[in-house]
């Protein structure tokens, strides 16, 4: 391309007229009747969704309307009809996680104005709950820490990560590159099942056997420990990481593969300097998914952990296991109101953001990896 | 693929010589220290009690050494040329840090617990074993590199166990504020494993002949061994929880003609011939077997709930995506909301839920909030499987149609639709059997109490009405809290001993909860899975 890139105004001028115009070809093609029927279905669902997050009882009629022009549209212009719907529906997903984002946030915001702190005689909000580990909901001075969750929740991730980033990496291997086809015909599945397994199945296991084993082991007082959370934790993030990994894996050019073993070399040195290099953005994107998985699990680490929110003593004492961002939230929504119920929906929200950003992260990876073997083939 | 590659190629024929059998026997060794170990480590082989006449802790110890002596004089045998073998100059670095790592481990333990150092002795007496172990490692020839440091590991190992260094009553108070013990019942298995582990690695190379070979040969015993572990644990784990829990499922168990509750389908009413009491009853009173009827009850309208919600809405997502809009900013927002969406926490979205959907559906747990929670949950899913199967019906097809001159729309759907069914059928089905055994989001949206008693079996048909006021229809089995199974499995555990006045067994309970919510995820699965083989057998035959 030899021009020069023109201006990131022009562009969004070019971008916006570009849908004014397919907007007015759209229109100029389609018959008079169908834009009306389209239009009330708009208006309609629009009205529909403005009354149901205002708690209106007469949300119904908008979408009643709704769906009377929708069945209309259907009979007589089923094309426009159709591709009005499932353009709505599109938008319904960004419109979803829209809704998240303001409702755990508006929902956080009371408990953040509670613990703000001074630095240098400024008022910062929020900043309590990050520089003192004092979680105390009943007696006063009332405080909402949020550090000895993110303690557990580190030392869990961290566990979970060593367990499930080796073995998944290696599970992958073998599945994408090594296994007979007969042999992965069974894997595979397997795979696929363990991820199946519900979480609270794997935490009742955990709660029955594993802490009460672990507790007689280590001669810890009482039951729960971040190394068996995290362990558990970790076999539940292995199907994760193996599948995304193999799909990365599989995405190699087999020529280059052969290329390599055309040299005389073994399938292993094949697999450690062409497979895996080419696939490094691919399986690190697949090992930070797999962390985005085990930072989110919570039935597990609810029911094997102690309840306790504090830090353990010392820090890296993992043979106690006190509380981690998502088990709060399951153990205390119960008897929370008020600005405790508000603290819960700051720990949502600290997971939420670190788990969006791990996955947009690990998206931008996969993408610029495809990119560039895409460009190699 | 894999398979389309040469896989071998016997170009010099070598016949078995002894350094092979030894080096295959020490592999074998090794296989079996591991199972022992596992096996010592889950209770089924007791430290303290004896195997073939030999006290086990000697045992373990004494078999580690004969590894570690094996290992070394497979190096020595091949750097003294006994043995022909073809070693790199170098074992390389990865090699070297795998065997710094556990020296490192033995070299911090040895200096601040034996030695009395302190975690700053501690640190330094673990970087320099370490250190020692990576040069040992990285700077001779491959075969005494790759031998001699992980053979001295093992032989170490092998001789404080087998001198009673380290015995069953051993243990190592950490002295720490909340306090923790390291003791024998922990360590001596798992040194044990982890060191049968290196053993076998470095007899593997040995195997191979060192060099690339003997590489290739290593690895391939670790990674075919992780994925022999990962099928087995599934196995046992499946297979522990039906033991546990078969027994609470049948009590109470019959069969026979008459012996069963009565059903009405469809105006007919029938007898059913088996009774399983588990299954078929709530908890009551008078009840002679407590079942968990309702939450399975809930748990299937629950499902439903979310297909209805999530696939109309994933599909319709998904048929946008791919055959109207153009690749550009607009579906790249959309691919990045519905991979978030994805990897959102399931315990944020039942937050969302209750500050959402609660207030707005009557201002209690309900079961419709619980339904949508668990539809947009499973969103993202649906529209991920449905894309790629929709991008991969070959866009032959759709010229073809085209060329016919039908509209888009036609095109979609009576080519598209159809082709992609597949592959959209089992994402559903997968995504299902996922969110069927989510507790976290009907946490916080759905579920009531421990016990729902059998007059709370939800009745969703059965309850819709009309009334004079808006909303005008009203559905109260929708806006009741009731039970699921995955929620009811988090009760029981969390209801402690409390739970012994309603129920006769307790554990046998929990167990069959367990249990039943393992069949019905699994079921969903296991259609999922054929369906898939189904559909693939029918492509490549036709």
């Amino acid at each position: 391309m030899a021009q020069v890139n023109p201006s990131r105004g022009d562009r969004l001028v070019d971008a916006v007229g570009e849908r004014v115009r397919r907007a007015r070809g759209f229109v100029d093609d389609t018959e008079p009747a169908a834009l009306v029927v389209v239009a009330i279905m708009t208006v309609s669902i629009v009205a529909a969704l403005v009354g149901f997050l205002a708690v209106s009882d007469w949300t119904i009629v908008p979408f009643a309307v709704f769906l009377l022009s929708a069945a209309v549209g259907w009979v007589r212009y089923q094309a426009e009809t159709a591709f009005t719907i499932a353009l709505m529906m599109t938008v319904s997903t960004i419109l979803i996680l829209g809704l998240i984002i303001v409702f755990i946030f508006r929902e956080s915001i009371p408990v953040v104005q509670y613990e703000s702190a001074k630095v240098f005689g400024v008022s910062v909000p929020g900043l309590r709950m990050f520089v003192q580990p004092n979680w105390d909901a009943v007696s006063p001075p009332i405080r909402y820490s949020m550090v000895p969750m993110i303690h557990g929740t580190v030392m869990v991730t961290l566990i979970a990560s060593a367990v499930a980033a080796p073995l998944g990496v290696s599970a992958a291997l073998f599945l994408s590159e090594i296994a007979p086809a007969t042999v992965r015909e069974v894997v595979k599945p397997g795979v696929e099942i363990l991820a199946g397994i519900p979480s609270i199945v794997y935490g009742f296991i955990g709660f029955t056997v594993l802490s009460p084993w672990a507790s007689d082991q280590f001669q810890v007082t009482g039951q729960g420990s971040y190394l068996f959370v995290g362990i558990v934790v970790g076999l539940m993030a292995l199907p994760t990481v193996v599948s995304v990994a193999e799909d990365a894996l599989s995405s190699v050019p087999e020529a280059m593969k052969s290329g390599s073993l055309a040299m005389g070399t073994t399938d292993w040195q094949t697999m450690t300097s062409i497979t895996l290099p080419a696939a490094f953005s691919g399986v690190s994107a697949a090992v930070l998914l797999g962390v985005g998985r085990a930072i989110g699990e919570t039935m597990a680490a609810t029911v094997m952990l102690r309840g306790v929110p504090r830090l353990t003593e010392p820090l890296v004492n993992v043979f106690y296991g006190q509380e981690t961002l998502t088990s709060i939230i399951a153990r205390n929504y119960g008897e929370a109101d008020g600005l405790q119920m508000d603290a819960l929906f700051v720990a949502g929200v600290i997971l939420f953001i670190t788990v969006l950003v791990i996955s947009v992260g690990a998206q931008y990876i996969e993408w610029r990896m495809y990119k560039r073997l895409g460009g190699e083939v | 693929m894999a398979d389309a590659r040469i896989r071998s190629s016997q170009l010099v024929n070598e016949t078995t010589t002894e350094a092979d059998a030894v080096a295959a026997l020490t592999i074998g060794v090794s296989a079996a220290l591991f199972a022992l170990a596992v096996a010592a480590m889950f209770d089924q082989v007791s430290l303290t009690g004896t195997i073939a006449g030999a006290q086990t802790v000697t045992l373990l110890g004494g078999l580690l050494t004969l590894l570690g002596l094996t290992v070394i004089a497979l190096g020595a045998g091949s750097r003294l040329g006994y043995v022909e073998s073809t070693p790199d100059p170098s074992a390389g670095l990865v090699a070297g840090v795998g065997a710094a790592f556990p020296w490192a481990l033995l070299g911090g333990s040895v200096a601040s617990g034996v030695l009395g150092l302190g975690t700053g002795g501690g640190l330094v007496g673990a970087v320099v074993v370490g250190g020692v172990a990576l040069v040992a490692t990285v700077i001779p020839r491959e075969d005494v590199g790759s031998t001699v440091p992980l053979g001295g590991l093992l032989l170490i190992t092998g001789l404080v166990f087998a001198t009673g260094v380290i015995g069953p009553g051993w243990v190592w108070e950490l002295g720490w504020e909340q306090t923790a013990a390291i003791s024998a019942q922990f360590l001596i298995p798992v040194a044990t494993l982890s060191t049968a582990l290196y053993g076998g690695w470095a007899a593997a190379k040995a195997y191979g002949g060192f060099g690339a070979r003997g590489r290739h040969m290593g690895a391939y015993v670790l990674v075919y061994l992780n994925a022999i572990s990962i099928v087995a644990f599934l196995f046992i784990l499946v297979a522990f929880v039906v033991i546990q829990g078969v027994p609470g499922l049948l009590t109470g168990f019959e069969i026979g003609i008459g012996a069963g509750p009565e059903i009405s389908l469809l105006g007919v009413s029938v007898t059913l011939p088996v009774s399983i009491p588990f299954v078929m009853n709530g908890v009551a009173l008078l009840n002679e077997f407590q079942g968990v009827l309702p939450a399975i009850v809930g748990t299937f309208w629950l499902v439903i709930g979310a297909v209805l919600l999530a696939v109309p809405l994933g599909v319709g997502a998904a048929v946008f995506l791919t055959e109207y809009a153009e690749r550009g900013r607009f579906t790249q927002v959309v691919e990045v909301a519905t991979n978030g969406l994805w990897s959102t926490p399931s315990i944020v979205f039942g937050l969302f839920g209750f500050a959402f959907l609660i207030p707005r559906f009557g201002n209690g747990k309900s079961l419709l909030s619980g339904m949508i929670t668990l539809g947009f949950m499973l969103l993202p899913l649906v529209v991920i499987t449905s894309r790629e199967s929709m991008l991969s019906v070959p866009d032959e097809y759709r010229d073809a149609s085209a060329a016919l001159g039908v509209s888009k729309w036609q095109t979609i759907r009576s080519v598209v639709l159809p082709a992609a069914l597949p592959g959209v059928v089992t994402g559903v089905i997968l995504g299902v059997g996922r969110i069927a055994g989510e507790t976290a989001p009907i946490l916080l949206t759905m579920a009531g109490g421990t016990f729902v008693p059998d007059t709370q079996t939800v009745d969703v048909i059965g309850s819709f009405q009309f009334i004079s006021t808006p909303p005008f229809v009203a559905n109260p089995a929708l806006l009741e809290a009731t039970s699921a199974l995955p929620y009811q499995l988090f009760a029981l555990i969390t209801a402690g001993v409390g739970l012994g006045s309603n129920v006769s067994d307790p554990n046998g309970f929990r167990w069959a909860t367990a249990l039943v919510l393992l069949i019905v995820v699994l079921s969903f699965y296991a259609i999922g899975i054929v369906t898939r083989y189904y559909f693939r057998r029918r492509l490549q035959h036709t």
